[in-house]
């Protein structure tokens, strides 16, 4: 059975961010994995998360389901402006995953960053 | 006053209380009862693993087990109850799991112990033959309930399937110098894959769209009425002022543009917003064809590439000009324009199609794509046939993973001159 490894790390930026690393692949079998680690966050108060996707090789349509649950758990108000999440960024995501992000239009709302540091200091 | 039972007698009265047992004489049962003795099991303690054999069987005195297959638990058993009766009887690996959930009192009972005590009188055997007569007669019931529960489904899911059959198009429409054809194959009974081809009635143009709702079965295909109902309605109809227009009258030269974008964006805007908590949404290509002219104007919402297979043999795709559709409701989307000569073919097709995998977990992949289309593109119905073809043989043994959804129109060469 297929399964994913979430660390949590956390580091200060203007705000508090926590950092939550992933590695395996996310799909329709291990999805809920990472929507129940960052529901669980949230409700213990976490406000700014940076997903450093750097260990996904492969990221199916449930996996932006569930970004875009933890986009709106995060209080994410995109229906005023087109402007990108404050409270959501990705880092660091592999050529395979940037390009799903890219054609499902997700790069458009969310800012993606390469260095952990640029990350951190941009929320 | 009650006298109180001793232990034996404790036991004999938990032995007599199990199906299992209850046709034994009570000289056997007290020969069982004075070779057994109660075990306090701790709670979460895996008393019985799926597909070790065994040869106990054990009764619950006092406490709760759940009988599981990994993380799936099947049944809960309480005082009084048993399991891995089977492994007194046979040396078969056991079919389920049985861990303590609470502190657990249980008798165990040993094959060769279960053996010994009913040697003492030959008729035991006879009744224990009964036991597992009944066991079975309760077995056959129960499963034959469950056939009837599960046929109930089955005839459910086949009238969702009818019904969402009548969510695409019954048949293509017939237009002169275009030939049309799809193709639609759903991995399951129901299926959240979707095209539509409908004429718009304020002028020349066709509609074609192609969609794939994420995720498969029940919940995509409950979304993708929704998508296909959104897309087609706002298409077809807008209001001015308070009066019901054909969309796109108001204002002819940019008709295409504006039913593209009023069609994504209203469909977008209300699946965002309304149904935002189940991040449910639908990657969409939308076309506007010009029929005379073979102008077409199109919006890509992160849908695959559309291929236009020149008659030249070159090929264009029609890469995305926006996001998907039901997530942001902000999103903004272009429209970009193609134009198709006469002899031209374009393919659209869903994930299905390049992402079918075979046995060895390979990927059909777009190369794939372009090589059947170099073999076959004289007709579009015998064109999509031979991608259809391609890809099951391709997949061979391996499980449809994905709806396999495919549309293509050829603009047609003129008549009397050569193909």
């Amino acid at each position: 059975m297929s399964t994913l490894n979430i660390m949590v790390g956390s580091a200060q930026g203007s705000v508090s961010v926590t950092v939550l690393r992933v590695e395996g692949d996310i799909d329709a079998a291990t999805h809920k994995i990472l929507q129940d680690k960052s529901s669980e966050l949230i409700d213990a108060g976490t406000t700014h998360i940076l997903l450093d996707l750097g260990g996904v090789n492969y990221m199916g349509s449930a996996g932006f389901r569930a970004i875009h649950a933890m986009a709106n758990m995060l209080g994410d108000d995109s229906s005023t402006a087109l402007a990108k999440s404050e409270y959501l960024k990705l880092l660091n995501p592999t050529d395979a995953v940037a390009r799903v992000i890219k054609t499902l239009g997700f790069d458009v709302y969310l800012d993606i960053y390469q260095d952990r540091e640029e990350a951190i200091n941009s929320f | 006053m009650e006298t109180p039972l001793t232990p034996t007698e404790y036991t004999i009265a938990t032995l007599r209380k199990c199906v299992f047992l209850n046709g034994l004489e009570d000289s056997v049962l007290a020969v069982l009862a004075s070779k057994i003795e109660p075990l306090l099991m701790e709670a979460g303690k895996t008393i019985v693993t799926k597909g070790e054999t065994g040869s106990t069987m054990f009764i619950i005195i006092a406490g709760v087990a759940k009988v599981h297959d990994g993380e799936v638990t099947l049944a809960t058993l309480k005082s009084g109850d048993v399991f891995g009766e089977i492994a007194l009887l046979d040396s078969e690996v056991r079919s389920a799991s049985v861990t303590t959930t609470c502190e657990s009192l249980l008798l165990c009972i040993h094959r060769d112990v279960f053996y010994e005590a009913l040697s003492t009188n030959p008729s035991a055997f006879k009744a224990v033959i009964r036991s597992v007569l009944q066991g079975k007669r309760g077995l056959i019931n129960e499963i034959k309930a469950r056939s009837l529960r599960l046929l109930s489904y089955q005839k459910e899911m086949e009238i969702g399937r009818r019904i969402q059959t009548d969510f695409l198009p019954k048949s293509v429409p017939d237009l002169e110098g275009w030939e049309i054809a799809s193709c639609f194959e759903a991995a399951r009974e129901v299926a959240g894959d979707f095209y539509d081809v409908f004429k718009l009635t304020s002028s020349s143009h066709l509609a074609f769209v192609i969609g794939d709702v994420c995720d498969k079965g029940v919940g995509a295909a409950l979304f993708m009425t929704l998508f296909r109902s959104l897309i087609r309605a706002s298409s077809l109809y807008g209001c001015i002022g308070s009066t019901l227009v054909d969309a796109g009258s108001e204002n002819a030269d940019d008709s295409a543009n504006g039913v593209l974008l009023n069609s994504i964006n209203m469909t977008n805007r209300y699946i965002a917003t309304t149904h935002a908590d189940s991040s449910m949404f639908a990657s969409v290509f939308f076309g506007l064809l010009d029929t005379e002219t073979g102008e077409l104007s199109y919006v890509n919402a992160g849908h695959e590439a559309p291929i236009i297979f020149r008659k030249s043999g070159e090929t264009e795709y029609l890469a995305v000009t926006g996001g998907v559709v039901g997530l942001f409701p902000a999103a903004n989307y272009k429209v970009e324009t193609a134009t198709l000569n006469k002899g031209d073919l374009i393919f659209t097709y869903s994930d299905g199609v390049n992402e079918a995998k075979n046995t060895d977990g390979q990927q059909f992949g777009e190369a794939r794509i372009l090589k059947v289309a170099t073999q076959q593109i004289d007709d579009v119905e015998s064109f999509l046939c031979s991608m259809r073809d391609a890809v099951r043989s391709f997949r061979g043994e391996a499980d449809q993973s994905d709806d396999i959804t495919m549309l293509a129109l050829k603009y047609l060469p003129s008549a009397g001159l050569a193909d």
